[in-house]
């Protein structure tokens, strides 16, 4: 499932080949650092962190899969990596990765929204006291 | 560390590890090691990791990759003109909030 979606989402055969790659450095990490950061993998690849739409996934994951290999060569324990909140953590991950995604394009719209009722809003105040005698 | 202390941290944190590159380039264990001796317990290392790959990706500070006896290079992240000015910002505004937050703590005596 989640080889398929990064099948379709990243277009060339190189990145195809370094998400293969990806792949095998996480199937190569020991226990418990292999099952942790599959756990993460899932979640990312789920959207619920938001994922990133360009080639910063490339980035991303290779850093993901880089944290890992450290804490296991480091033996650093999971819980010291990942906190008390671990979709916290995640999140903040992916959050670092992410440029500019659909729901940017709604906050902006918001934001033009309030800012154009402003103007209407100013116009009619100076036409209000102009009316008056 | 109790949990609003952790709460106002993480508006800050960004800072405060800007502030420890400034002194000298590290990398993310040792900002962790440093925070926590200094009592901020709670921090994860990998909340530093996140934060550090942010501010990377923001074009703040500069890495460089060091080999390593075993297990992949460490990432040392230096501060770099960009984030030095980004830091100048952080220690203006929190001059400003500690300021007007002890005037606010004295008022209320």
């Amino acid at each position: 499932m989640a080889a398929k979606w990064i099948e379709l989402v990243t277009g060339s055969l190189e990145q195809k080949k370094e998400y293969r790659r990806y792949r095998a450095r996480i199937d190569a990490l020991p226990e418990p650092y292999v099952t942790v950061a599959k756990a993460f993998h899932r979640y990312f690849m789920s959207g619920a962190a938001g994922i990133p739409e360009d080639d910063s996934v490339v980035t991303m994951l290779r850093d993901f899969v880089e944290l890992w290999e450290r804490a296991a060569a480091d033996g650093t324990p999971v819980r010291d990596i990942v906190g008390e909140d671990p979709v916290e953590f995640a999140d903040l991950f992916a959050q670092a990765y992410l440029g500019k995604r659909w729901i940017d394009n709604e906050r902006a719209r918001l934001t033009r929204s309030i800012e154009s009722a402003e103007q209407t809003d100013r116009s009619v105040e100076q036409t209000d006291r102009r009316e008056q005698p | 560390m109790g949990k609003q202390a952790t709460e106002m941290l993480k508006g800050i944190l960004e800072g405060i590890v800007l502030a420890i590159l400034s002194v000298r380039p590290a990398y993310g264990y040792e900002i962790t090691a440093w925070l926590r001796d200094q009592g901020f317990s709670d921090i994860a290392e990998g909340t530093v990791y996140a934060l550090l790959v942010r501010v990377e990706q923001r074009g703040l500070v500069d890495v460089e990759k060091v080999p390593s006896e075993k297990g992949p290079p460490r990432k040392v992240y230096s501060l770099n003109a960009k984030g030095q000015d980004y830091l100048a910002e952080f220690w203006r505004t929190w001059s400003f909030l500690a300021e007007r937050l002890e005037q606010l703590h004295q008022g209320g005596k």
